[in-house]
């Protein structure tokens, strides 16, 4: 499978230079192709291969505009901000519980008209080997640049609404979000994806964030409805000093996903935090790949991720943690677990650890296996049936990675949907 | 209440119990003690419905074929065994377990399943009683519980569920002596006409606190001497050979 040149003629172009990336991005695409599986970080997702068995006829979206979405995919009973985006095109934004001075966002695609603007966003469309980003570049149409100003503090957390329509069927969307926290600043974020009438589509998103000195952004990527979508979201992460990200992934819901979390810790005291779970069934295929990269002394990182495996789903944890020379006194731990419940479902864990400091403390560990016997007939033995039992024990498992949410509100959320999706697994 | 007539046990081609009897009554408490691999264990494995073992004879339960109950009925109908070793199961939150146990016990018996309120309130009083703080309710199922927290975790689930015959598993090994006396009081709380109890023991030691109607000496599969509670001080007086070799 692979995109025509037609299709990207289609794009109505604007500045030079942009229009010069595009191409440039279009042709290495081209020369490319979706990635397979003889690319070491898609050893374990060929989605080239995934894209020719379940899109016959996979075009770019078209370049038009639809404002009106449907109320009922907003979170109820949440108090929010929100940003909707529509078949990844900037729609609208409420900052209502805020002091909007403090804010701004704007639309990717106005900056793509105004050559200021685009000077600004211009160095995050870099030279990537990731075939992906290469076709980001060039069909995005639109996104978000969202700028907080040194010293505010959210009262209420901002819900990013990724929202999909029949415009989006069987249609490759492209769209990038930009997000800067200036200093002692702090920003939840709720990454929230939605569409209706269970239609088919390819997402690609690229996420630039930069945390600045003293910041906190905890971001919640929530996939959560049981939809036929693909996904691919690939995060970058500039991390200052004594700045905090955290990252909690409820990866359950869609067909397909793959998403990549990149943190730089740049400067002394900033950390990282990625935890996740991962509940398939059916014929789901998810992966998560993580890349830490500490490159200044004194920083800290941790992921927690606890997968459950039904059917004939698939899941990957690709974990990278990287410390490099200067990165003295760095603290780095990693921990997968997986329990894999029936014969056909598969797991693949790859950690890797790559110190070239020598005054540090790493661990990874990886696990996978099935549920103790010892432990269903401990509940059994209490009156529980076997289906009660196992239930009970892999909501526990994976409980353990949502207890780390240090968010109350949207901790409760996330458990309701995930109730709420394990309820529809035949667990 | 319990009748095991002739019953052998094997796994693994070894045979464990060999052509056991035991009746138990309503209102009786049965001790059962002898030395490390006389089969204690597994004897306790047959009756909560453990499986891997290759069984012949009879056990009936209230007139029932126990050993064609599954074992979370055996469990609705009033047995109840408390682990030598009770697992640890993490994120499964231990109030939340108590409650979705009781309810399907109720259930079973064609109660009104309790709200959370009203379970809360059982488990606070049931609690108080056993000295549990009730901190450790909210953790984990006996993750990170000290060896005398699991042992009176079981003991609490005891008191909560209401069993008809209770079945103590080494429940004393590892205790101290007030670990001991809180688990013997437990015991002797339920203690009624109705409810039977079999206990598992290497020691006299529990038997000081909870007087049983009965003491068994089980060697290599067998009951091989039966008597009154004066059987457990002669035991650890003499040892498990002292009174094998008299008989």
């Amino acid at each position: 499978m692979n995109l025509k040149f037609e299709e990207f003629q289609k794009i109505k172009l604007g500045l030079k230079e942009l229009d010069n990336i595009r191409l440039k991005s279009f042709k290495k695409f081209e020369s490319q192709g979706f990635p397979t599986k003889k690319q070491e970080h898609w050893k374990y997702t060929d989605l080239n291969t995934i894209i020719d068995n379940n899109f016959s006829n996979l075009k770019i979206i078209e370049d038009k505009k639809s404002s009106y979405y449907n109320n009922k995919s907003l979170i109820p009973n949440f108090e929010h901000n929100r940003i909707i985006l529509l078949n990844g095109r900037f729609i609208e934004s409420n900052f209502s519980f805020e002091n909007e001075k403090k804010i701004s966002v704007k639309s990717l695609k106005n900056s793509f008209e105004n050559k200021e603007d685009f000077k600004k966003i211009k160095y995050y469309f870099d030279d990537d080997q990731n075939s992906m980003v290469s076709l980001n570049h060039a069909f995005t149409n639109d996104g978000i640049i969202l700028e907080i100003d040194d010293n505010y503090l959210f009262n209420k957390p901002l819900v990013i609404y990724n929202l999909f329509d029949k415009l989006s069927e069987n249609k490759i969307v492209n769209n990038k979000v930009f997000i800067s926290l200036g200093n002692e600043s702090s920003l939840s974020l709720v990454d929230f994806y939605k569409c209706e009438n269970n239609i088919k589509y390819f997402n690609n998103t690229i996420h630039n964030y930069t945390i600045n000195k003293n910041s906190i952004l905890k971001k919640f990527s929530i996939n959560a409805a049981l939809d036929n979508s693909y996904n691919y979201n690939s995060t970058k992460i500039n991390s200052y000093s004594n700045s905090i990200f955290e990252n909690f992934l409820l990866s359950i819901g869609p067909s397909f996903i793959k998403n990549e979390v990149h943190c730089n810790l740049l400067e002394s005291y900033a950390s990282c935090f990625v935890n996740g779970i991962m509940l398939l069934d059916g014929d789901q295929h998810h992966e998560l790949k993580t890349n830490i990269n500490h490159k200044h002394e004194n920083c800290k990182s941790s992921q927690l991720i606890k997968s459950v495996l039904l059917d004939n789903s698939n899941a990957t944890y690709q974990g990278k943690i990287y410390v490099n020379e200067s990165a003295q006194k760095t603290n780095g731990y990693q921990l997968s677990k997986a329990l894999i419940l029936s014969e056909k479902s598969e797991f693949n864990s790859k950690p890797e650890l790559e110190i070239y400091a020598d005054d540090v403390k790493c661990s990874h560990g990886s696990t996978i296996g099935n549920i103790d016997e010892n432990s269903i007939f401990y509940l059994m033995s209490r009156g529980l049936t076997k289906d009660q039992a196992n239930k009970m024990i892999v909501e526990g498992f994976l409980n353990e990675a949502i207890e780390t949410i240090t968010e109350p509100n949207i901790k409760l959320l996330i458990l309701q949907l995930f109730k709420e999706r394990i309820n529809k697994a035949n667990v | 209440m319990l009748d095991i007539n002739n019953l052998s046990a094997s796994i693994e081609n070894k045979k464990i119990l060999k052509n056991f009897n035991l009746k138990i009554k309503p209102g009786e408490i049965h001790a059962i003690m002898g030395p490390n691999g006389s089969g204690k264990s597994t004897l306790a494995n047959v009756l909560s419905g453990r499986k891997g073992y290759e069984i012949d004879g009879k056990i009936s339960y209230e007139g029932e074929d126990l050993l064609k109950i599954p074992i979370e009925e055996r469990a609705q109908k009033g047995v109840f065994l408390a682990f030598q070793y009770p697992i640890e199961i993490p994120g499964v939150n231990t109030n939340n377990f108590l409650k979705t146990s009781l309810n399907a016990i109720r259930k079973f018996k064609g109660l009104k399943e309790l709200d959370s309120l009203d379970f809360l309130k059982l488990v606070k009083e049931k609690s108080k009683n056993l000295k549990i703080e009730e901190k450790i309710l909210s953790r984990q199922l006996n993750v990170g519980f000290s060896g005398g927290e699991k042992k009176k975790n079981e003991i609490l689930q005891m008191t909560i569920l209401e069993p008809k015959l209770v079945i103590l598993d080494e429940t004393d090994s590892g205790l101290d002596i007030d670990a001991l006396r809180i688990v013997s009081e437990g015991v002797n709380s339920l203690r009624n006409e109705k409810r039977s109890f079999l206990i598992i023991t290497h020691y006299q030691r529990l038997l000081d606190y909870i007087k049983p109607d009965f003491v068994h000496v089980l060697v290599n599969g067998k009951i091989v001497k039966t008597g009154c509670s004066d059987l457990a001080q002669e035991l650890e007086k003499d040892g498990y050979e002292g009174v094998t070799a008299a008989r």
